[in-house]
């Protein structure tokens, strides 16, 4: 390497970075001042601009054709992660710790995991889990807030695609159209969705509902008030759900039987609601009735007081 | 209540930055089927961390910073490493014809400054990729190479200095001139 003289080697750092746009205005004009009067380093700074503008072409390069197929695949694997993918989250609640998952489409699974962790679970649904989220955040929080009584609805996108059959399916939806504050039993949603006779199957895809709470299968009781099953055997947690919508309930020998005397009640069709006496009520079975907790629960479904056992000035007590 | 999620973002975000991402890693490794296992690999990993992403995160930054750190993955192993430059230098002989002089010999000088930056250490290499050819500033490729902004620059100088040292320098101005 040849010997520079010491004004040359000082400049050269600044050189370089004249030459490839890296230098300020001042080491610039330094720069410019000395190669004026130095015709080695003259030379030496137009090889590294000519460096520099040969990686400027580089710039310019369209790859074409393998760019489109590499995005090609990138969105096949996009579409097999984004149907597997879940984002889950687990928050402490009054009852026990629960954990809330989502994928892109919404809301897809909601668990009660008490003590024992459910991440285990989450893994057998064949899906890819990945915790947190900060939209999580607010569902957790939505949800507690049910649970404290100070949210009556949640305003959620509902990821079904957990569900086992269109059937599940089908009944899930019609269970999230139950008002809140309001009770109707496993007959009448097999009436709803076409299928009088599937009563079994229906409370089976409620036992099987992915999205608990979110979707109220806890308003679907006996047709005699029986509250008869939930999520397996907690039974106890459908009492207090319903006990924060303010539906009245007794313990019975193994159960709890929702207080029908104490509840407002409506027909299928019907725009008005009665007490659970009156005597306008059409000739149906008593287990196509849906019930409502108070007044308010019935009218913010936009039910009117009936004309005939004004329900309005005879409200029942308790 | 029972509806699908009206918009999905992350496909704004790979339309926006898939053709980018993909040429840097495309330069850095050398290889086709390298950069797609890679930039496929970058956004399937953004996607699944995408949902933790701050909203005031510079999203661009951060895939750099997440293909950065897939490259320098793949590149310590020392055999792919020098399988990949094997395949450079061929691409790189490989100049195409035709065209005025000029022209041709600058063309010849751009595939061969490619190729010497192929040939570069992995560090120098990507901040040089980073900074001359997606023009991240040096905090950023810092932050992607965990060094300081400073070394930052001083490999992107390094860089410099190799090409210069490898090629010969004189052609490459005097083509230039030719154009």
């Amino acid at each position: 390497m040849r010997e520079l003289p010491q004004g040359c080697q000082e400049i050269q750092d600044d050189l370089l970075a004249a030459a490839v746009a890296e230098a300020g205005p001042q080491a610039f004009h330094r720069v410019q001042a000395h190669v004026g009067r130095c015709a080695p380093c003259r030379g030496e700074f137009e090889r590294y601009r000519a460096i520099d503008r040969a990686v400027g072409a580089l710039r310019r390069e369209p790859p074409g054709t393998e760019l489109d197929r590499a995005r090609a695949g990138l969105e096949v694997r996009l579409a097999d992660l984004r149907s597997r993918l879940l984002t889950y989250r687990i928050f402490d609640s009054p009852l026990g710790r629960i954990l809330i998952g989502r994928t892109e489409q919404g809301v897809s699974l909601v668990r009660y995991l008490g003590s024992r962790g459910g991440l285990g679970l989450v893994r057998a649904a064949g899906v890819e889990a990945v915790a947190d989220g900060a939209e999580l955040e607010r569902f957790s929080r939505e949800l507690l807030e049910y649970l404290e009584g100070k949210r009556t609805r949640f305003e959620w996108p509902i990821d079904l695609r957990l569900a086992r059959s269109d059937f599940h399916r089908t009944v899930l939806e019609a269970a999230a159209r139950i008002p809140y504050g309001a009770v109707t039993s496993y007959a009448n949603l097999a009436r709803e969705v076409g299928r009088p006779a599937a009563v079994r199957a229906v409370a089976q895809a409620l036992r099987k509902n992915p999205v608990p709470i979110v979707i109220p299968c806890h308003r679907v009781v006996g047709a005699s008030g029986d509250l008869t099953g939930y999520a397996g055997n907690k039974i106890a947690l459908k009492q207090r759900l319903l006990a924060v919508e303010g539906v009245p309930a007794v313990r019975t020998e193994r159960d709890f039987r929702v207080l029908r005397e104490a509840m407002y009640v409506t027909a299928p069709g019907e725009e008005a609601y009665c007490r659970p006496t009156c005597c306008s009520l059409p000739s149906v079975s008593l287990a196509w009735l849906t019930l409502f907790a108070s007044r308010e629960c019935a009218e913010a479904c936009g039910l009117r007081p009936c004309t005939s056992c004004r329900p309005d000035r005879h409200p029942i007590s308790r | 209540m029972v509806e699908a999620m009206s918009e999905e973002p992350f496909d704004a975000i790979v339309a926006a930055h898939h053709g980018e991402i993909y040429r840097f890693l495309r330069r850095t490794t050398g290889r086709v089927s390298d950069a797609d296992d890679l930039s496929q690999e970058t956004f399937l990993r953004a996607f699944r961390a995408y949902p933790s992403l701050p909203p005031d995160a510079n999203v661009r930054a951060w895939l750099f910073a997440i293909a950065t750190n897939l490259c320098r993955n793949h590149f310590r192993s020392e055999k792919r490493r020098r399988k990949a430059l094997a395949v450079v230098e061929a691409d790189g002989r490989g100049a195409e014809a035709g065209g005025p002089e000029g022209e041709t010999l600058f063309n010849e000088a751009r595939s061969r400054v490619e190729a010497m930056v192929s040939r570069l250490p992995v560090k120098q290499r990507l901040a040089f990729t980073l900074r001359k050819l997606h023009d991240q500033d040096y905090e950023t490729v810092g932050r992607m190479l965990d060094c300081s902004a400073e070394s930052a620059r001083a490999h992107v100088f390094q860089a410099f200095r190799k090409i210069r040292g490898l090629l010969n320098g004189e052609d490459l101005a005097r083509a230039e001139a030719r154009r």
